[in-house]
């Protein structure tokens, strides 16, 4: 192992060090990361992480599966947010093949794409409590609201955490009788929950000893790795794809993207994801509002007249009222050419690298996971820190592993 | 197009919820709390009154006599024995409830009555797992590890059994004149336990962990002994019997809130009040120190540093598994009701009530039902009457429900910031006890002292 | 899966990517072209404008895309190794934090320039982004691609002793070899 320690300085007084091997299996890694750390008595000099343990060919699979089956496996590249991978892929999909998506399945993709955002940083809010030392006590709050939102996935997708919902041309299926209603109800209930977190934990005078100044990410540093999502946001950069690039229906909804201005510390970055489940929560608000077509018990009670024709140009069906532009079956085709596209995903940019040579498969993937991107700067942040706060700054940067590995 | 309706109703705990878990809570912990020490209870007197009657009864001579007393000084030993399983047993389980409660959740509740029985069955597996020495460690101090953590904590806590039995007949013996200082000196040997069994796992992560907890327990020991030792000087005595005594006779009379400076002001005199307030807020600021440093002491959250499973991966007993383990794991449990003990006694008064008048009530119902039951009952059993008279001591009695009360509470309370706080960083904790606690239970020594010739 | 059965997945044809003739050139080849860098354009890629250039002046020109007051193409966003049946290319998509510019270049070595036994070479980005790291790391685990002058170049997604490069067209999963030596094989 290759361990530089000719960057060190060295008195007379100094200890030996101690090279300990943090992970695969370790309760607070995340899953399966490694760490190499060497240590001088409690203070980490040098960092080495070791990823590849989840490695699954994601993108081999890509290349030999038909992009029909395919779409199901994407949402295991990143499992805590499974409708950013397939509205990323979807989206380069379609931009190759210039197929226009109906405004209502867009709807559809924003609001479930911002309970998925929701979801994954309230179990990221839990298990960095967990990282912190918070061990059974609040961690499982946010279980409580991330529960109400799975169930409303299981109901709509039928799958809790792979949803296979987002498809090339828009989206599986119309939400059932009932689904707007429990998850505008959700909406109107969930800022009083965030503001309970808030109580517990902004103000907790351990957590902010925990977390202010620790960490610190530089905007050059984190600029230089390509470091991007609510990381490069709470290092006071304003990059969020949904305003800096806009896609989809994002340009028609109001919402700002929190930045914080100031070190960039850890406390920086869960304060900015706090923040961003406020925004997510009141996109989703605009979106039961203003979504094509109304909420489907309407929609259904106006395809009446119609008897639910399907036909292109009828008013009730036809356009921007349907949810699926392209055909689902085993002959999906995609035409020829390459397209890179990018979603912001609640841990930064997710792009999807497709080249298409027009066959049922396609002939190169590549991802572009933002987990993979923000953890190369971690070794960054962790020389000079004791080996309390790897856990605190590991766990700040919100890193999916499978997303790392693929 | 096909739409669906939701069938599945999305379900939404509430405050009904919470005060159905919570009443299940409580039953749990009275169901439990009257296992443990009616079993404690009947142990004691099985082998403290009825073994050494029977013996004298059947056998003639100096003999049976003899037999008899060892019985008899055997009785502390044996319901301590009886004690510590079957309460690390329910203190396991009640924490993981109150957790669960805290946290909107059930917690255990299939294994036995409504999950009455899932540390029972836990402890059950932990026996029959296998037992590993990891390669490379040292196989003697790895063995001997546990046994130095966990033996302090049944020796040390003897001297407490005479303060909260209200110096009974049958434990006054344990009672050493300098009592609570051989409590404390007991409960600084568990580190050198920790030490030798992280020092002996050959692991990097128990090695860290044993530092940090020499470290730590070398630290808030300061604290721990300095706030006792105050109390000493306000009662002016190491004997923890009569430290409880004097506490009898009403809150005000606690340690916590001054020890009785309150009710001993000259109320003439403006000194003489002033000094009684400032002494009174003084030992609330110390108990609070005492809690802080007992959590500390104890490794509870947010102090758990030496196990830090986030980090360390619990730390010194990373590599220990089946009795070792769960022998840590008991000791840890316990070490937490015996500095819960410790405050009790030290500061809440020990068997007194907040009010005289509720301990006179409730040991004169007792006294009375006595009565009864020996007038109505005894008399058939004959000459075995006072035997059943035996089995309960008002006084005693009334003491150790008060006891009961007062030390379950400071558990519950040590689990409820465990369900709150995070963990402090290692840096940050020494800080914490070298710059601020320290200085602080040095001048709280101080102005007590001198407050308490001026009361 | 039929598809998996197969050994070698039979390699489709890359899409077309010269055109016959010569594609003007774009806003960033002018900037390429002002610093003596020469580049060739070719078909945008879903709009974004794609160019090819040499690997010699990979380095230069990331440096002056990255450096240029007008454009700053500071985040290289993607880097994607990619084996494309006649060459071996490595794709590079260059973002900005700024503002919403995009780039595509593109490095391509001939299969018939690279020997025997040898990986092809290309000039490694670590010098100017940190984020070159691990991605070229990657694209030398799967494609078999060799960056230049990159601090540590080893695997990063497989393990350390994997043969072997598995997004070649012309791999063989060692299973597979083993399981052709067995007659009852399914596969």
């Amino acid at each position: 192992m290759a361990i530089d320690t000719a960057g060190l300085t060295s008195d007379d007084l100094k200890t030996e060090e101690m090279v300990i091997n943090m992970g695969p299996q370790h309760p607070a890694t995340h899953g399966v990361l490694r760490l190499l750390l060497t240590l001088d008595g409690e203070y980490v000099t040098h960092v080495e992480p070791v990823i590849g343990h989840l490695h699954r060919a994601q993108e081999w699979q890509g290349q030999n599966r038909t992009w029909f089956q395919y779409q199901a496996l994407i949402d295991r590249v990143d499992y805590l947010s499974g409708m950013f991978t397939s509205w990323a892929l979807s989206r380069a999909a379609e931009t190759i093949d210039e197929c226009h998506v109906p405004e209502r399945a867009e709807y559809m993709r924003v609001i479930v794409a911002e309970m998925n955002r929701i979801t994954s940083h309230l179990l990221w809010l839990g298990t960095y409590l967990i990282d912190l030392g918070a061990m059974f006590g609040f961690p499982f709050y946010p279980f409580r609201e991330r529960e109400k939102l799975l169930d409303l996935f299981e109901a709509i997708a039928g799958q809790r955490m792979m949803f296979n919902y987002i498809r090339i041309g828009g989206v599986q299926r119309e939400a059932p009788f009932g689904w707007f209603a429990k998850l505008k109800a959700f909406t109107e209930e969930f800022p009083d929950r965030i503001d309970e977190y808030e109580a517990i934990v902004t103000q907790n005078p351990i957590f902010l000893k925990r977390t202010k100044g620790v960490g610190i990410l530089k905007k050059s540093v984190a600029m230089d790795y390509g470091v991007t999502g609510p990381c490069i946001r709470a290092s006071g950069i304003n990059m969020d794809l949904r305003r800096f690039k806009p896609y989809s229906v994002y340009p028609k909804l109001k919402f700002e993207v929190p930045v914080i201005e100031g070190d960039g510390d850890t406390w920086a970055r869960y304060m900015c994801r706090i923040q961003e489940m406020r925004q997510s929560n009141e996109i989703i608000k605009q979106c039961l509002d203003q979504i094509t077509g109304g909420w489907p018990e309407e929609l259904a009670e106006r395809r009446k007249s119609c008897n639910s024709c399907g036909k292109e140009d009828c008013a009730n069906c036809g356009g921007d009222l349907k949810i699926m532009a392209k055909k689902q079956n085993a002959g999906l085709r995609v035409k020829a050419g390459e397209a890179f596209a990018a979603v912001e995903s609640p841990r930064g940019t997710l792009g999807c690298y497709v080249i298409s040579n027009g066959s049922d498969k396609a002939f190169r993937f590549k991802w572009r996971n933002p987990s993979f991107c923000n953890l190369s700067v971690l070794h960054e942040l962790l020389v000079g820190h004791p080996i309390a706060d790897i856990m605190a700054i590991f766990g700040s940067i919100d890193v999916i592993l499978p997303d790392v590995d693929r | 197009m096909t739409s669906s309706t939701i069938t599945r109703e999305i379900p939404k705990p509430g405050i009904n919820f919470q005060l159905y878990e919570l009443g299940k809570f409580i039953r749990l912990s009275l169901t439990w709390l009257t296992i443990i020490f009616g079993a404690v209870w009947i142990a004691s007197w099985l082998v403290g009154v009825l073994l050494p009657a029977a013996i004298e009864q059947f056998m003639q001579g100096d003999n049976a006599h003899f037999i008899g007393n060892v019985l008899r000084a055997l009785t502390p030993i044996v319901s301590v024995m009886v004690f510590i399983p079957i309460n690390a047993m329910f203190m396991v389980l009640c924490e993981r409830r109150a957790l669960a409660l805290f946290t909107v959740r059930k917690g255990p509740n299939r294994v036995g009555p409504d999950g009455y029985l899932q540390t029972a069955a836990d402890a059950v597996k932990l026996l029959f797992k296998e037992d590993i020495t990891p390669h490379g460690a040292d196989a003697i101090m790895f063995t001997l590890a546990p046994i130095i953590f966990f033996a302090p904590s049944i020796f040390g806590a003897l001297p407490l059994l005479a303060a909260v039995t209200a110096d009974h007949p049958l434990y006054s013996f344990v009672n050493l004149p300098t009592g609570i200082f051989y409590v404390l000196a007991m409960s600084s040997i568990p580190v050198v336990g920790l030490v030798m069994g992280s020092w002996a796992s050959n692991n990097k992560y128990s090695l860290v962990g044993g530092l940090r907890s020499a470290a730590q327990a070398v630290s808030y020991e300061i604290p721990l002994v300095l706030s006792i030792i105050t109390v000493c000087f306000m009662a002016g005595s190491l004997d923890v019997v009569q430290i409880a005594r004097q506490q009898a006779g009403g809150l005000l009379n606690w340690n916590v809130f001054g020890g009785g400076a309150l009710t001993h002001a000259n109320l003439g005199s403006i000194t003489s009040i002033v000094a009684a307030l400032i002494m009174s807020l003084s030992c609330v600021i110390l108990f609070c120190m005492y809690l802080i440093a007992a959590c500390a002491e104890v490794n509870r959250i947010p102090f758990d540093l030496p196990e830090a499973e986030s980090e360390l991966v619990s730390g010194y007993n990373t590599e220990y598994s089946g009795i070792k383990f769960a022998i840590f794991f008991l000791a840890e449990f316990t070490n937490l009701f015996i500095v819960s003990t410790v405050a009790t006694v030290m500061f809440l008064g020990c068997g007194a009530a907040p009010l005289p008048i509720l301990d006179e009530v409730m040991v004169g119902t007792v006294t009375s039902l006595l009565a009864w039951a020996q007038n109505n009952l005894g008399a058939n059993f004959g000459q075995l009457g006072w035997l059943i008279n035996s089995l309960i001591n008002p006084t005693t009695f009334v003491a150790a429900l008060w006891v009961i009360l007062k030390v379950y509470s400071l558990v519950v309370f040590a689990i409820l910031v465990r369900g709150t706080l995070p963990r402090f960083r290692i840096d940050q904790l020494m800080d914490f006890g070298w710059k601020r606690l320290i200085p602080l239970s040095l001048i709280l020594l101080i102005a007590i002292t001198f407050l308490k010739e001026l009361v | 899966m039929t598809d998996e059965a197969k050994p070698q997945p039979t390699p489709s044809p890359a899409p077309a990517k010269a055109e016959p003739t010569p594609l003007e050139i774009g806003r960033y080849g002018k900037i390429l072209q002002a610093n003596g860098i020469a580049s060739k354009r070719l078909p945008d890629s879903c709009g974004v404008e794609t160019v090819e250039i040499d690997a010699k002046d990979l380095q230069k020109a990331a440096k002056t895309l990255r450096d240029n007051q007008e454009v700053k193409l500071n985040l290289l966003n993607c880097l994607a190794g990619v084996d494309n049946l006649e060459t071996f290319d490595s794709v590079y998509h260059l973002w900005s934090y700024e503002n919403t510019n995009e780039f595509v270049m593109k490095v391509s070595i001939p299969k018939t320039q690279v020997a025997e036994g040898k990986l092809p070479d290309v000039p490694s980005l670590v010098p100017i982004w940190n984020a070159a790291n691990w991605h070229e790391r990657e694209s030398y685990d799967l494609v078999g691609i060799n960056y230049v002058g990159h601090p540590y170049m080893r695997r990063i997604l497989n393990p350390w002793d994997w043969e072997g490069h598995p997004l070649r067209r012309d791999y063989k999963q060692p299973v597979d070899a083993l399981n052709d030596k067995n007659p009852h094989s399914m596969r």
